[in-house]
């Protein structure tokens, strides 16, 4: 499953989400100000509290809104 | 009047005199929201990390008032938003940095210490520059703060030794923090 790491009002995390809706991919969002454990988990895979992180496996990891390394990620 | 005269209040409403930090090195600056286009919290944070020991601390003072002047975000620009309190330093009460409402502090603060224009080097100075003489021309305009991340420097006796603008990055500070510690 893809992972999201988010936080409210970020345009950025908008965009992921409507590229990845876009493209039919299935998604959790986790939001970092609401959900600490999520908070925990988004620090452990970047080093940072930077969003939005998308993931699938926890290890490969794209920061920010950035197409040409989601798809790479994500295998599109 | 000196900076130990000023009492400000935590993010959790409490409030706190500048003098419990006297004797420490200072760096105070003003925050911005999360998704502000140069998000200097991680090197702030470095910063602290690095030098908190010796009696450094960095003093956070989110102010949310230069959003609606962001510069247009393009390729170049970072497009990514930094949880807020990522940081482990001191955060205050949000307010105002500049204008009527600005705090106190601030007021002083930018009277120490003037503005002396952007660092040009810096990526974003142009972009920030139009955007201020577009959308804010009066932000322009005196000493007052200009935008998110303006930093001040405060040395062990109260001091206000340095001001530094948002086109100069936390890191690029070390050196001035070190011959103040």
């Amino acid at each position: 499953m893809v992972k999201v790491y988010s936080i409210s009002n970020c345009p950025w995390c908008d965009k992921v989400k409507k590229y990845l809706k876009a493209k039919q991919i299935d998604f959790t969002e986790y939001n970092i100000e609401e959900d600490e454990a999520a908070r925990d988990m988004c620090y452990k895979i970047s080093g940072d509290l930077t969003v939005p992180v998308t993931t699938i496996d926890g290890k490969a990891f794209v920061v920010s809104f950035d197409k040409a390394k989601l798809d790479e990620l994500l295998g599109l | 009047m000196n900076i130990y005269d000023f009492t400000v209040k935590t993010n959790k409403g409490i409030e706190k005199s500048l003098a419990d930090y006297k004797g420490e090195v200072l760096l105070i600056v003003n925050t911005a929201s999360k998704c502000g286009f140069t998000p200097q919290y991680k090197e702030l944070q470095e910063l602290y990390m690095k030098y908190k020991d010796q009696g450094f601390t960095v003093l956070g003072f989110p102010s949310n008032q230069f959003a609606g002047q962001e510069p247009g975000t393009n390729e170049e620009v970072a497009q990514f938003c930094q949880y807020n309190y990522g940081v482990t330093f001191p955060l205050f009460e949000k307010g105002d940095v500049r204008g009527e409402n600005a705090q106190p502090l601030f007021q002083y603060l930018t009277e120490q210490k003037k503005f002396k224009g952007f660092d040009s080097a810096h990526p974003i100075a142009s972009r920030l520059l139009g955007a201020l003489q577009e959308k804010s021309p009066k932000f322009l305009d005196g000493d007052s703060i200009k935008w998110n991340f303006t930093k001040f420097l405060v040395a062990r006796d109260g001091t206000v030794s340095g001001r530094y603008e948002p086109t100069t990055s936390p890191l690029q500070m070390a050196g001035d923090i070190e011959k103040l510690l």
